[in-house]
């Protein structure tokens, strides 16, 4: 099955073309780049070109993948919005991915346990999920303080990945039984988010951005009442 | 600004474009036809409103408006598309609001557009929302250039001469609130609910708009800006002077603030309309379009049509629903800049601020109103 990916919801924009099938995948062509902001303004240029660099065009796609959060909500909503135009111009099946899960997938390969993915959530929290090894969820995703991610992940003793794996760090240490790798992935990557798409149900309705997170937004105190 | 891309563009082509907008609560997108003559047709037009999910805050809450935008912005669009009985291969471009606005529900509306026309490999052209509101009356009323435009909406007032597509002079603007913002504050302190311009509106309608005296910021001056907040805190004090849950009071204090309003408006265009005269001495009839939500107002478009005739002017308002955000207007003016020749890359930055004048002098209270 051959997959276009991207993830612009972390500080990087990627995107890739993979053949994925039984016995592994091919990476026809793959863009990563480290950056803050101005994902909007990139991420069609980098689609284009990772395209021509695959040296395919959009009918000989099979599906779209995305992530879909949680991150910053304008990243999240920049690679969404984006996808949904794409699989509306396109007629191709969209499928998101979670950047936990991305992550999970991502860090698999250096463990044979489990794996968990923290993701600096800024104020003082991270997003955090646990996964088998063979990425069967092991926990719900939520957003947490550091001392609570550990609760949470505590009798998993997972590999822990991402940009909140240093928080956890120095939060806990290795003494609750997690494992922490200089070499695990920090940031989701459209490689990891196109092999998970691939195995995924893409008939059910277009995927929504996952925040974790309510708006910021206060009701009116009344006065009267 | 981004690079533009040239636009092949024969004479005698007709253009569709599809067109999308997302700048504020208004999740809407269009399909609208120019003909090689320059004439427009609506061909579809949606808009799905999110004024539910905003009300219970007593106005737009950004985050909560970009979530929402994202969620509907692809059906929306294939309604669009549905109901104009046409394929993406029967549109000749894309195009959406890039700017000014509400930053994260622009993002979704120009990221849907960018994945549509990376995948179509259709042009794609990044639209000014003001523009839209501004070349809206050549849709519907074809309009020839140029024309005086008085632009009043819930973000915006501001009159400007609108020279040629993408060519606009701003005479001025308000200095701090927009006046549908003033309607809609005076609603909130006088518990109306949200939006507030109709209600303020309806409520007047049984006031005596003499009650009660109200001041009217700016009228007399030599230039044509506006301010709105000293009429707001007015209405405030007027407010607390009185009890609001006095339904007859309330009609006074609505109809005494419409008045307000009306009378600022009449003075501010009059002096817009000495100054386009001074710059277009040659028109046979001068026309002035008012555009934007506040448009709506049947008062104040009474005092317009009365300046208008005073001043041997034609009045064009363009119908309420293509007044307010639309996703037509947006579409139509991609359609005259696409007729021009000029198209837009798809690295265009989404913009909270862009003014229609770049030019126009600094106005230090106006923010992104201007
Ligand atoms: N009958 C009316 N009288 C006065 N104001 C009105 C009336 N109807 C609508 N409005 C006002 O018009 C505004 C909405 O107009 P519109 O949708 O054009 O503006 P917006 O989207 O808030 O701003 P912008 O177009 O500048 O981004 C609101 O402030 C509303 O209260």
């Amino acid at each position: 099955m051959r997959v276009l990916a991207f993830d612009t919801a972390m500080p990087a924009c990627s995107v890739a073309v993979v053949e994925c099938g039984g016995a592994g995948a091919e990476i026809l062509a793959h863009r990563f780049e480290p950056r803050a902001r101005g994902h909007a303004e990139v991420l069609m240029d980098q689609i284009a070109e990772t395209m021509s660099d695959a040296g395919v065009g959009y009918s000989d796609l099979d599906r779209l993948a995305v992530t879909t959060g949680p991150g910053t909500f304008t990243g999240v909503r920049i690679g969404v919005a984006a996808a949904r135009g794409m699989a509306l111009g396109t007629g191709l099946p969209l499928v998101g991915v979670t950047t936990l899960e991305a992550l999970a997938a991502a860090g698999a390969g250096l463990t044979g346990g489990s794996v968990a993915a923290a993701i600096d959530a800024r104020r003082g929290e991270v997003y955090v999920q646990c996964f088998s090894n063979d990425l069967t969820p092991l926990s719900e995703p939520c957003v947490v303080t550091p001392a609570d991610a550990a609760d949470v992940l505590r009798g998993h003793t997972p590999l822990i990945v991402g940009t909140g794996a240093r928080i956890m760090r120095d939060v806990c240490g290795e003494a609750a039984g997690f494992t922490f790798d200089a070499a695990a992935p920090e940031l989701s990557d459209a490689c990891h988010v196109a092999c998970r798409g691939a195995v995924k149900p893409s008939d059910g309705p277009p995927p929504s951005p996952f925040y974790l997170r309510a708006p910021d937004a206060k009701l009116p105190q009344r006065k009267d009442g | 600004m981004s690079a533009q891309t040239k636009f092949p563009q024969s004479e005698n082509r007709p253009l569709v474009v599809l067109g999308i907008e997302s700048s504020c609560d208004e999740t809407a997108a269009a399909i609208v036809r120019r003909d090689a003559l320059g004439n427009g047709e609506i061909l579809s037009n949606e808009v799905r409103s999110q004024d539910a999910a905003h009300a219970p805050y007593g106005g737009v809450v950004p985050e909560i408006a970009a979530r929402a935008h994202v969620e509907h912005l692809d059906r929306i669009v294939a309604r669009a598309l549905m109901n104009a009985s046409l394929g993406l291969d029967g549109v000749d471009a894309i195009s959406a609001t890039a700017g000014p606005g509400l930053i994260g529900g622009i993002i979704a509306g120009l990221m849907t557009a960018k994945g549509l026309a990376l995948v179509t490999g259709k042009p794609f052209v990044a639209v000014n929302h003001l523009e839209g509101h501004a070349l809206t009356a050549r849709l519907t009323d074809g309009i020839a250039f140029p024309y005086l435009l008085l632009l009043v909406s819930g973000g915006h007032t501001q009159l400007l001469i609108v020279e040629n597509v993408g060519q606009y002079t701003r005479l001025g603007t308000t200095l701090d609130d927009a006046l549908g913002e003033a309607f809609d504050k005076t609603a909130k302190l006088l518990g109306l609910g949200y939006p507030g311009g109709p209600a303020v509106e309806r409520e007047a309608a049984s006031g005596d708009r003499n009650a009660i005296s109200l001041p009217r910021p700016l009228m007399g001056q030599d230039d044509c800006n506006f301010s709105f907040s000293g009429l707001k805190t007015a209405v405030l004090h007027a407010v607390n002077r009185t009890h609001r849950d006095d339904p007859d009071l309330r009609a006074d204090i609505c109809a005494a603030f419409q008045e307000a309003a009306a009378d600022c408006l009449r003075d501010r265009t009059g002096r817009a309309m000495t100054r386009f005269e001074a710059r277009h001495n040659d028109l046979e009839t001068p026309v002035l379009v008012v555009a934007g939500g506040v448009a709506a107002n049947t008062r104040l478009r009474e005092v317009l049509n009365n300046l208008c005739q005073a001043r041997g002017y034609r009045l064009c308002c363009p119908p309420h629903a293509l007044c307010t955000d639309n996703a037509a207007m947006i579409a139509w003016a991609a359609a005259e800049r696409l007729a021009g020749g000029a198209a837009d890359n798809l690295d265009v930055m989404p913009r909270a601020r862009w003014p229609l004048d770049p030019d126009a002098e600094a106005v230090p209270g106006a923010g992104v109103k201007a």
